[in-house]
């Protein structure tokens, strides 16, 4: 039965990828610019050059076989040259890729580790002072957007406090080579330098991005653990277990805490794909060289391949997480497994 | 003032002024409605009531500080950016461009929404099953990323962002129109309707559709702040509202550059968004309570 | 012995049109290994006192009475933490829809373990706990009736029939040996085999153990085979109590004798094709409670004496709290 359903989710994920190629593939069409360059990447293309690629690419047959041959060149690993630099954009992805991925889910954990609690004491001590303190504090963070509290921040901290960084990932004084892309790894695997004190430097300059990115996934999950909470405190089956004797403290955690969780795997999924964009903007703020600037300075750059790519790339990462948080929901929640 | 009562009758009040008697209470729903009021107004009527010309730049009074500090002038209240002009008018003539489009575009993009929603949620069987799939990979991708998409393909400027960000909101009200279809449509009252001999048109106009309006206002509150923010952010970028447009975001990205000068040309503009997002999060959380309430009554 | 004394229970709401009196000055008295049925239509408060006296009513209620005594032991003047200590100690509550009161996301065989109550494993090292809960939760099953407990404690509440279900919290219920258990209208939702072995393990556990039992139904019928005592009650308010033959052989209030007479099984000569016989007029809503006797609107013995509440009268432990009884002429006064 498990087995049937993760073949029909992974089926999904087919179609899902398929239609998402679909789309990227389109974007070639309605991109500005020659069709030949958009899909390869060069520039400055002879027009023998053309000819030539026009063959290749199997642009002179159907929509359809050129579908088939773009979707050949992806999994050849061929996704084109970038137009700013003429690399290969798979190559500057898995240069730019780790450090999104390593601020994401520092801010992911965070929120997590920081909204759950504070949303379940919300729900149980509802209606007191602390409740609504937390609550009104959970709305203002909510609203807030992230680029002025980044300013503000960066304005309060960095420059007249001076306690953290304002941008980057590692002072300038430290030269870690990127082996991983992941900075803590890398200080590791690096030879010759202070591992401590580059690894204190990572940390300071890792602080405010991931606060600030943390700050608006933390009271969405706030907000959403005290509402799934209230829910499930009123149902019947907690009075039963409170008229059985449990004391207030056993009922909550043996049947509250397990209840009111299990939405809350499903939205960290859908949360995922906000925390991708606001990634984005704090990567543009903070300077820090991950996919959300790359892709920002390839839209400044009308650097179309790379676009694409990144597109591509972002994408199938969301849809990934999303279906694993899918398939853990499905497997701790008894209820859906009836289906 | 309880009204008189010589015959014992039952006075029933109106779903709306339920509504609207459970909502007053709330005192800070309440405020963040009046905000609301008084930033609709600016948006329309903004041009007619700013002091100066938002676009008229004056060299000599480049970086003014604001009339509360000592050296501002009391006829530019805020002050001045770096180009002379006026940052109250700028600010007022920003509320008609953040507040106002982002109003008109998620009008627009419920409307859509509605109509393809029920399209969605009255459907079964494989083409809903196809739907949903397809409207679930939309909502995978992140907004900005496909706001950023469409405007790569279009073009920047204020105009395509708009386009952008209704396309961007078009999967959340989709999957949430259906979502409260399928449920109104697994009532009792509607397999009563069917068996009356209704058919699906029928349902969907005289029974489901006037029930919506209370998930739907729900969804378009969260909409709206989403909309405002992403078009705030997609000026900051500079891919929106282009130079001189004064909206919000991209004045904050301008002032940028003078930030250690005047710090209150970026400060302004992010607190007026922030002010606006957080009355429309409280008249939506007042009116989510209040339509509990008059449930629960 | 007395083990419940409740005299003058008042359960009030205070809703936008006023404060509403949902269950007004009813008194209530258990003895040991008596079986009480509590009677009245939906909407009577039936369920409210129940909850009431196991105090999981919701906070908006207040609850007012003249006496509240457990055991000889007055609750009202005990702290709130030593009540429910006493309470869930000794009183055991089965409910109406048992698979809604059971966590639908833990384990049958969980549940059963975490009601046996801690002072039967105390001296137990605590590794061997969990296997001596499990021992006992089998145990339990089994009292109940229910033979193959290995399915059964592995399955998840929504994969049981509703018996089963009732079969199981009534098990949980028994863990704690309680002195009283209090079953609210426990057989609604199951088909009549099951409600009939429901009833047959009920008494068997008040002959067996000398449990009391609080049997509240809107059902008289079936109410009237298996109770020794009956009180019946009319839109919160308590019209007649007392011994089950008694009352239905000589009722002195005109709702019980309505009630009687509306149950088939106890008319012996019902003409073939004859009009069945209802009260007419429905229940008053909360909004719209009558002053004095709530029966008053629909009561065929109504006069003007009727606004005023009728005290308690009581005739050799017959209760019963008319202006105007019906009084039969082969009754000794």
């Amino acid at each position: 039965m498990i087995l049937r359903y993760l073949a029909r989710r992974l089926f999904l994920l087919g179609f899902v990828f398929v239609a998402l190629t679909i789309f990227v593939f389109s974007l070639n069409y309605l991109f500005p610019g020659d069709l030949v360059s958009n899909l390869t990447g060069l520039r400055d293309i002879s027009p023998e050059q053309h000819q030539e690629l026009q063959q290749t690419l199997g642009l002179n047959q159907s929509i359809w076989q050129q579908y088939i041959e773009y979707n050949r060149r992806l999994f050849a690993g061929d996704w084109g040259l970038s137009f700013s630099s003429q690399q290969s954009v798979l190559t500057e992805i898995g240069k730019v890729l780790p450090a999104t991925l390593e601020l994401t889910s520092y801010a992911l954990c965070l929120s997590l580790l920081v909204g759950i609690p504070l949303g379940l004491l919300a729900a149980v001590k509802k209606d007191s002072l602390l409740d609504k303190c937390i609550s009104s504090v959970a709305l203002v963070g909510y609203s807030m957007p992230v680029f002025w509290l980044a300013l503000i921040c960066i304005m309060l901290f960095s420059l007249q406090l001076g306690w953290l960084p304002t941008s980057g990932r590692l002072g300038v004084l430290f030269e870690v080579p990127a082996q991983t892309g992941f900075i803590f790894i890398d200080i590791l695997l690096a030879p010759q330098i202070d591992r401590s004190a580059a690894a204190y430097n990572a940390l300071l300059h890792l602080t405010l991005p991931t606060l600030i990115l943390a700050s608006y996934p933390t009271n969405v999950m706030i907000r959403f653990v005290r509402h799934s909470m209230v829910d499930v405190l009123d149902q019947n089956y907690i009075k039963t277990a409170r008229a059985k004797g449990l004391s207030r403290g056993q009922v909550l955690y043996r049947h509250g805490l397990r209840n009111a969780l299990l939405p809350v795997t499903r939205q960290v999924g859908l949360q995922f794909s906000s925390l991708i964009t606001l990634a984005m903007l704090t990567e543009v703020i903070f300077s820090w060289p991950g996919i959300g600037q790359w892709l920002i300075d390839s839209i400044y750059q009308r650097n179309y391949p790379a676009i694409q790519a990144g597109l591509l790339v972002v994408s199938s990462l969301v849809i990934c997480v999303n279906m694993l948080t899918e398939i853990v929901h499905t497997l701790f929640n008894p209820l859906a497994r009836k289906l | 003032m309880k009204k008189l009562r010589l015959y014992y009758e039952e006075y029933n009040k109106k779903p709306y002024q339920l509504l609207w008697k459970h909502f007053v209470p709330q005192h800070f729903a309440l405020f963040g409605l009046i905000i609301l009021s008084v930033l609709l107004l600016l948006a329309v009527i903004s041009p007619f009531i700013s002091p100066h010309d938002p676009y008229q730049q004056n060299a000599e009074l480049l970086l003014l500080a604001p009339s509360w500090q000592g050296s501002g002038l009391v006829s530019y209240p805020f002050g001045t950016d770096d180009l002379g002009r006026d940052l109250m008018s700028r600010l007022m003539l920003g509320a008609s461009y953040s507040f106002g489009l982002a109003i008109l575009a998620v009008c627009g993009s419920m409307l859509i929404g509605l109509l393809l929603g029920a399209l969605a949620g009255m459907t079964r069987g494989v083409q809903s099953s196809i739907f949903n799939h397809l409207l679930d990979l939309a909502l995978t991708i992140p907004s900005l990323l496909l706001a950023i998409v469409i405007v790569a393909v279009l073009g920047p400027g204020l105009l395509n962002t708009i386009w952008a960000i209704m396309l961007a909101l078009l999967p959340q009200f989709i999957h949430g129109v259906g979502n409260a279809i399928q449920e109104q449509l697994k009532q009792d009252y509607v397999v009563a309707y069917r068996l009356d001999g209704a058919n699906n048109w029928q349902i969907l106009w005289s029974v489901v559709l006037p029930n919506l309006w209370e998930p739907l206002s729900l969804l378009f509150t969260m909409a709206l702040s989403t909309a405002i923010l992403d078009i705030a952010a997609l000026g900051f970028l500079g891919l929106g509202a282009q130079a001189p447009t004064p909206e919000w975001g991209s004045m904050v990205a301008d002032a940028l550059d003078s930030i250690y000068l005047a710090p209150w040309t970026v400060a302004l503009p992010g607190l007026l968004i922030f002010i606006t997002v957080l009355s429309i999060n409280l008249v939506g959380d007042g009116l989510h309570k209040a339509m509990k309430k008059r449930r629960g009554s | 012995m007395q083990l419940l004394d409740i005299r003058n229970l008042t359960l009030e709401l205070e809703t936008p049109d006023g404060i509403v009196r949902a269950v007004d000055r009813v008194n209530l008295s258990l003895k040991e290994g008596e079986v009480r049925g509590l009677v009245g239509e939906s909407g009577s408060g039936k369920s409210l006192i129940a909850k009431a006296i196991m105090g999981v009513l919701h906070e908006r209620w207040h609850i007012t009475a003249d006496r509240f005594s457990w055991c000889g032991e007055d609750l009202m003047r005990l702290p709130y933490r030593r009540q429910r200590e006493i309470i869930s100690r000794d009183i055991a509550m089965i409910y109406q829809e048992p698979s809604r009161s059971m966590d639908p996301t833990a384990l049958i065989g969980e549940q059963l373990a975490e009601s046996v109550p801690d002072h039967l494993v105390e001296g137990i090292s605590w590794w061997q706990r969990g296997y001596f809960r499990r021992k006992r939760a089998i145990n339990l099953l089994h009292k109940v009736g229910i033979r193959d407990h290995q399915s059964v404690l592995n399955s998840y509440p929504y994969q049981l029939s509703e018996g089963v279900c009732q079969k199981i919290s009534i098990a949980m219920a028994i863990a704690k040996d309680p002195k009283l258990l209090i079953a609210d209208e426990p057989t609604t939702a199951l088909e009549s085999t099951t409600q009939a072995q429901l009833f047959r393990l009920l008494a068997s556990f008040n002959q067996l153990k000398g449990t009391s039992i609080l049997l509240i139904s809107h059902e008289l019928e079936t109410v009237a085979k298996s109770t020794d005592t009956l009180s019946v009650l009319y839109c919160g308010q308590l019209v007649e109590a007392g011994d089950t033959a008694t009352l239905l052989q000589n009722p002195r209030h005109p709702y019980t004798d309505a009630l009687i007479r509306s149950v088939p099984e106890f008319q012996p000569d019902l003409a073939f094709k004859q009009q069945l016989y209802a009260l007419h007029g429905s229940i008053p809503t909360l909004q719209h409670l009558p002053i004095g006797c709530r029966l008053g609107p629909r009561c065929p013995n109504a006069r003007k004496e009727c606004v005023k509440t009728p005290q308690l009268e009581r005739h050799h432990n017959h209760f019963y709290s008319c202006h105007f009884p019906i009084l039969r002429t082969n009754d000794d006064e």
